[in-house]
């Protein structure tokens, strides 16, 4: 290119290199733009995922599903003892349907005992995993449901069925992508069973999130059932999450219950904001009709 | 430049379909989770192999556009990858005159330092800026596994599709010196 004609390059090399720079600063500014207003930025960048993936989803489910398929054929040679040991396990797992059954039916007769109604506007989607971030260092996953037809919001927590997985973060209109528990930008406030300690789980890029900021960590023991708090209004309380693990640097992590290998279908958990009660007088007791006669029913027990 | 004929833009848009190809390889949801070794840039090397075989196949404005819908789409900050490439390949592009008659080894240096470089920047400018970033050490095999595998995207997306440094005194249809 530089070589090409002799007299065109006195004037074209100068302007390319003005050109080349003002193409840099723009992408710099980008750049900056992209640090300083971060969430509109990432509405942005949802915006554009959201043309692009779902147009190639026809591509990307097929493709996935057929390489899974050779990797099963190359797995056919341990089919057969996985059969066996999935039998025996499906006879101890019998036993422990019926334990289940059982307790199923005990709880559902304490909670009709107790009055207690359990949130109904806990509801939720089903979606198919169509991307990942396309980055070692990134975890989250594209979902195919998005706002216009599912009513997906930011913030909704995600699971396999089993444990969380993480949360919606970036909605489009018919895609929004997971942040993975593990990624390192990840943050979910939890508490421990049965000591009932409060902590938060943040990731750090490994398969075992970290548990931090635990009060009185000698109460928490491996093998501590960990489930989300519910604490700030970021999830629904008492979703299971996973198991505590003593790492090999000392710290305190979570094997996660969410099977991280086979993320395929995700839940996405419908979660309506709690109401908030305003006057702290509605809280105590039924509405009365005027002070004269609430004054002349004070000795009467508040709750009937 | 668009004097030289149809096969320029063949080979253009043979790009943009290889770009679209790594893309679409990369975010199939194979292998999810955490506890994977980061592997070479290929889109990177795709672009800095062509550049330096053939700098007039790859305006700078299509590899700023590439690089930038690879930022977004990749979950990267948006532009700084894209600008330190940019940057690179113009850096090649002006050196591709003379790394024509030299080995092959010299060309993998020169590469390997350019990346080298675009690594350290872009991990300078987030830690000054404060961004969050992935280990010194997933970044470092990152850096290495891209270097190694210069070699390969040369073979298989460069010489395996007929792509070959300018010799001298090669003319173009038209009879215009490269």
């Amino acid at each position: 290119m530089a070589r090409q004609n002799g007299s065109q390059e006195d004037y074209v090399r100068p302007i390319r290199r003005m050109a080349v720079g003002a193409l840099v600063l723009v992408l710099l500014v980008l750049f900056l733009l992209w640090r300083i207003d971060s969430p509109r930025a990432e509405r942005f960048r949802a915006q554009i995922v959201d043309a692009i993936v779902p147009n190639m989803e026809w591509a990307l489910v097929p493709v996935t599903e057929t390489i899974n398929l050779v990797r099963g054929f190359q797995s056919y040679a341990a089919l057969q003892r996985q059969n066996r040991e999935l039998r025996d396990e499906l006879q101890r797992m019998k036993a422990w349907k019926e334990a289940a059954l059982q307790l199923e039916q005990e709880n559902a007769k304490l909670l009709d005992l107790n009055k207690v109604r359990l949130d109904p506007a806990l509801t939720v989607v089903t979606g198919q995993v169509v991307a990942d971030s396309g980055s070692p260092f990134r975890q989250s996953v594209l979902l195919n449901v998005g706002a216009a037809r599912d009513g997906i919001k930011d913030g909704w927590a995600v699971t396999d069925g089993l444990g969380l997985v993480g949360r919606i973060s970036g909605v489009g209109r018919n895609s929004s992508r997971v942040l993975l528990l593990t990624d390192s930008a990840s943050r979910v406030p939890v508490t421990i069973q049965p000591s009932g300690q409060r902590g938060l789980l943040a990731g750090d890029n490994s398969a075992l999130p970290v548990l931090d900021f635990i009060e009185a960590p000698e109460e928490v023991r491996p093998g501590d059932r960990v489930v989300s708090s519910g604490d700030g209004g970021v999830f629904p309380a008492g979703l299971l999450v996973g198991s505590v693990v003593l790492a090999r640097d000392g710290r305190l992590r979570l094997r996660l219950t969410a099977d991280y290998e086979r993320l395929e279908f995700l839940r996405v958990l419908r979660n309506q904001p709690g109401e908030t009660i305003a006057p702290p007088e509605g809280l105590v007791g039924p509405l009365l009709p005027s002070p004269s006669i609430a004054l002349s029913e004070t000795d009467e027990p508040a709750d009937g | 430049m668009a004097e030289r004929g149809a096969g320029i833009w063949w080979y253009r848009t043979l790009f943009l379909a290889l770009a679209a190809a790594v893309a679409f390889v990369q975010m199939l949801p194979l292998s999810v989770g955490p506890g994977q070794l980061p592997g070479p840039d290929i889109l990177m090397l795709l672009a800095f192999s062509w550049v330096i075989m053939r700098p007039d196949y790859l305006p700078v404005m299509m590899i700023a556009l590439v690089f930038l819908l690879a930022d977004l789409l990749f979950m990267r900050p948006i532009g700084l990858w894209a600008a330190l490439v940019v940057l690179a390949t113009e850096f090649l592009r002006v050196r591709s005159n003379a790394l024509r008659d030299t080995t092959f080894l010299l060309e993998w240096l020169l590469a390997a330092a350019v990346i080298t470089a675009v690594f350290v920047a872009n991990a300078l400018i987030l830690t000054i800026l404060g961004v969050t970033q992935p280990g010194l050490g997933l970044t470092l095999i990152g850096l290495i596994a891209t270097v190694l595998a210069y070699p390969l995207v040369v073979i298989l997306a460069g010489r395996a599709i007929g792509i070959r440094k300018v010799v001298p005194g090669e003319v173009d249809h038209l009879g215009h010196r490269q």
